[in-house]
């Protein structure tokens, strides 16, 4: 045996759980799902009938599934850049050298090691009419009619991405703020030689220095917006009048609750398809800002 | 409720460790239930205690309950059903039964009710069997039912020198009801809140339904011109009279504003009291609601009779069970007159044993619930596979109209198209419809 093969062998071992894991529980998966995708099938019938890409075209025609992938667009639209533009604020913040910083910086990293499940209860509290902390703040602030944030059509939206901002925060944070670190600190001090401090300064040096660390959290938010689901399972589910019924948990309730096996896998491969052309858009449109940069 | 569903998961944690810390010579049952989270009520303690007490009475059986939150219980089920990991015993939800009984899920229970002498299928009443059957087929043994009816607190109504509702009320006679008994800012006239199941009996009362006989078609059933008559009804009382609470103020609430003593009358099954015999206290110390304070009452209706649904709940055993046997003896220990007549006296509900039920129509207000009871229909789950997509669409509509100021007829419209999408899909090109 020669070295390289011996080597090729060692290498398998070593990706070899880790494919494994991958292949019983990613890929396996996908592929049965994209089969079950082309036949009319039911998890509760013992029938199938082959309907090649029929799923496809219907679930792009059905009313409620383009309902929900507004609302996921809609959902994205909103928490993406107000996301992002929070994380870089906080981001900014904990980047000084203060005392204490490392603590605020693990304060707003925290919601990120909580489950889900969890911090959604906590923003059920938080929006309550009678008793939340919105409700109550407001009354403080002279705004004495209550409103039930998760059962209004007008409301239900803004309220879960609201939270999202604040939920997403933590990874987003650290991300800027690793690429904050990372900006040479001479630039700062030519910009001030120069006469450049402050807001010229951030907007001559800072942002563009974070370009790559904006473009890599733009693509993984969007895509984390799209698949959205925990929130709404537990806060509104789908509701009210299905204004918060996002793809993701369209999808489950198609599999889950209705049982249409083959029309949910049908309506997973469009997310996909959604989730890989937005990021492909994204990836052209960064490309020319990108230039002269590793990737991110 | 969400407190709940963390119970319940802590719950179903601790029954997938309990097995393996069994002995070997030990049978486990597994019994799966909605919610089961054993919390202080009567009921829960002497079910706990009859699990118990059938443990003794068969040594090295250990009876292990799988409870599993209301709203997961089909989709769990089903999911266990098709893992081959279902429990030997399923208590069956008539609402969502069709499923279970259409997919081939459970046993018929027939071969044993026949061949065991210490078993007799006419202590039951015969109609509340009949929702488990299924031609010939037999696949659940029903514990108790529930017609939805009308609570009123005779109190409140003394206090208004208002007559006690009594059959044959119409809806203008519950509307003026509501109005008088309602005092701004204190009380309510009439509790209302957006549960299908709790209100599709104002749609037949109203000579309306919500889908066509042979159930695959909602339009021109669920989007009737009765029908969005029945809604604006219900809207004008909220909305013109403000004889009920608007549903954010329900929610705001965060209590059951009928057993809170917050309002006059109230639409539930036979399950409410259970809670309104433990009613939140007053400042004065003294419960805002006593049983003695309760009226029962049929649906007001505007088509000369009467309709409600009943609701009912029953043992089945199923098909992959590892111990049907077991399971038929639990079956019939806690369906027996003994353990039922232990369960019947917390008040959850009418019981399905003949026997049981006369017994305790010696209580008034157990025998206010006698005449209602004929005239009531199975819910359509147990013919529907799934219609909690009705209700989903169904409680839309309500909530567009309420809450959004939409018009019923095209909140209605939007339903029934919605409920036909949904009907259509389940369509196999190539298999007869089910």
């Amino acid at each position: 045996m020669t070295a390289a093969r011996r080597e090729g062998r060692l290498g398998w071992l070593f990706i070899g759980p880790a494919f494994l894991h991958l292949l019983v529980f990613a890929l396996i998966p996908i592929g049965y799902s994209f089969v079950l995708s082309l036949y009319r099938t039911r998890m509760i019938q013992p029938e199938r009938a082959f309907a090649g890409i029929d799923n496809y075209t219907f679930a792009l025609g059905e009313e409620s599934f383009r309902n929900a992938l507004w609302n996921s667009t809609r959902y994205a639209l909103w928490s993406v850049p107000l996301g992002i533009v929070v994380a870089l604020a906080v981001a900014i913040l904990v980047n000084q050298k203060l005392r204490g910083v490392t603590l605020f910086r693990t304060l707003y990293y925290l919601p990120n090691i909580s489950s889900g499940v969890a911090i959604a209860m906590i923003w059920i509290y938080i929006y309550l009419p009678e008793t939340g902390m919105i409700n109550t703040g407001l009354h403080w602030l002279g705004i004495t009619n209550k409103t039930d944030f998760l059962s209004q059509v007008e409301w239900a939206m803004p309220a879960v991405v609201f939270m999202s901002i604040f939920t997403g925060l933590g990874p987003r944070m650290v991300l800027f703020l690793a690429g904050l670190v990372g900006i040479p600190p001479e630039l700062y001090e030519a910009a001030a030689l120069d006469g450049a401090t402050g807001w010229r300064a951030f907007w001559k040096i800072t942002l563009p220095m974070l370009v790559p660390t904006t473009f890599f959290v733009l693509v993984t938010s969007t895509i984390s917006a799209l698949q959205i689901f925990t929130p709404i399972y537990m806060m509104t589910k789908g509701g009210p009048e299905e204004s918060t019924d996002v793809v993701g948990y369209h999808i489950y309730t198609e599999a889950w609750v209705n049982f249409n096996t083959g029309l949910a896998a049908a309506k997973s491969f469009v997310l996909l398809a959604a989730i890989v052309v937005i990021s492909l858009i994204q990836f052209r449109l960064m490309k020319n800002q990108l230039q002269g940069y590793s990737a991110a | 409720m969400r407190l709940w569903m963390g119970l319940s998961a802590m719950m179903l944690l601790g029954c997938a460790c309990a097995p393996r810390s069994s002995t070997p010579s030990q049978e486990v049952l597994r019994v799966a239930n909605w919610g089961g989270v054993s919390d202080d009520s009567d009921f829960a303690k002497v079910q706990q205690g009859l699990y118990e007490e059938f443990e003794r009475r068969n040594p090295g059986v250990k009876v292990i309950i799988e409870g599993v939150p209301g709203g997961e219980y089909v989709s769990k089920m089903m999911l266990a059903h098709i893992a081959g990991a279902t429990p030997d015993i399923l208590t069956l939800d008539a609402s969502s039964s069709a499923l279970f009984m259409n997919t081939g899920m459970l046993r018929d229970l027939n071969t044993y009710a026949e061949h065991d002498p210490e078993f007799k299928l006419s202590d039951f009443y015969p109609n509340i069997l009949d929702i488990a059957r299924r031609g010939k087929n037999l696949y659940a043994i029903p514990n108790d039912f529930t017609p939805m009816v009308v609570y009123y607190n005779k109190r409140m109504f003394d206090a208004a020198k208002a007559p006690y509702p009594r059959a044959g009320w119409t809806f203008d006679d519950f509307r003026a009801a509501a109005k008088k008994l309602t005092i701004p800012g204190k009380q309510y006239g009439f509790a209302f809140t957006n549960w299908f199941p709790g209100w599709i009996m104002f749609l037949w009362n109203n000579g309306g339904d919500c889908v066509n006989p042979d159930f695959t078609q909602a339009s021109g059933y669920l989007d009737s011109a009765k029908n969005a008559q029945t809604l604006a009804f219900l809207r004008d009382m909220v909305d013109v009279d403000k004889s009920a609470p608007s549903l954010s103020q329900t929610a705001a609430a965060g209590v059951d504003l009928f057993a809170n003593g917050q309002a006059a009358m109230t639409v539930s099954g036979h399950w409410s009291m259970v809670g309104y015999s433990v009613a939140p206290k007053g400042p004065d110390g003294k419960p805002r609601i006593v049983l003695a304070d309760l009226g029962v009452a049929p649906m007001p209706s505007n088509i000369g009779k009467s309709v409600t649904v009943m609701y009912e709940s029953g043992y089945a055993i199923t098909n992959r069970a590892k111990h049907p046997d077991l399971a038929w003896k639990f079956i019939k220990f806690m369906t027996s007159h003994y353990a039922r007549q232990k369960l019947n006296k917390t008040g959850i509900a009418v019981d399905a044993r003949i026997d049981v039920s006369t017994e305790r129509a010696k209580d008034p207000l157990e025998a206010m619930f006698l005449p209602i009871i004929p005239t009531a229909r199975p819910p359509y789950g147990t013919h529907i596979e799934g219609f909690e997509m009705v209700e989903t669409q169904a409680q839309n509509a309500m909530d567009a109209v309420l809450k959004n100021g939409r018009d019923p007829q095209a909140a209605l419209t939007k339903a029934a198209r919605r409920v036909d999408q949904e009907l259509a899909k389940r369509q196999i090109p190539g298999v007869a419809p089910k």
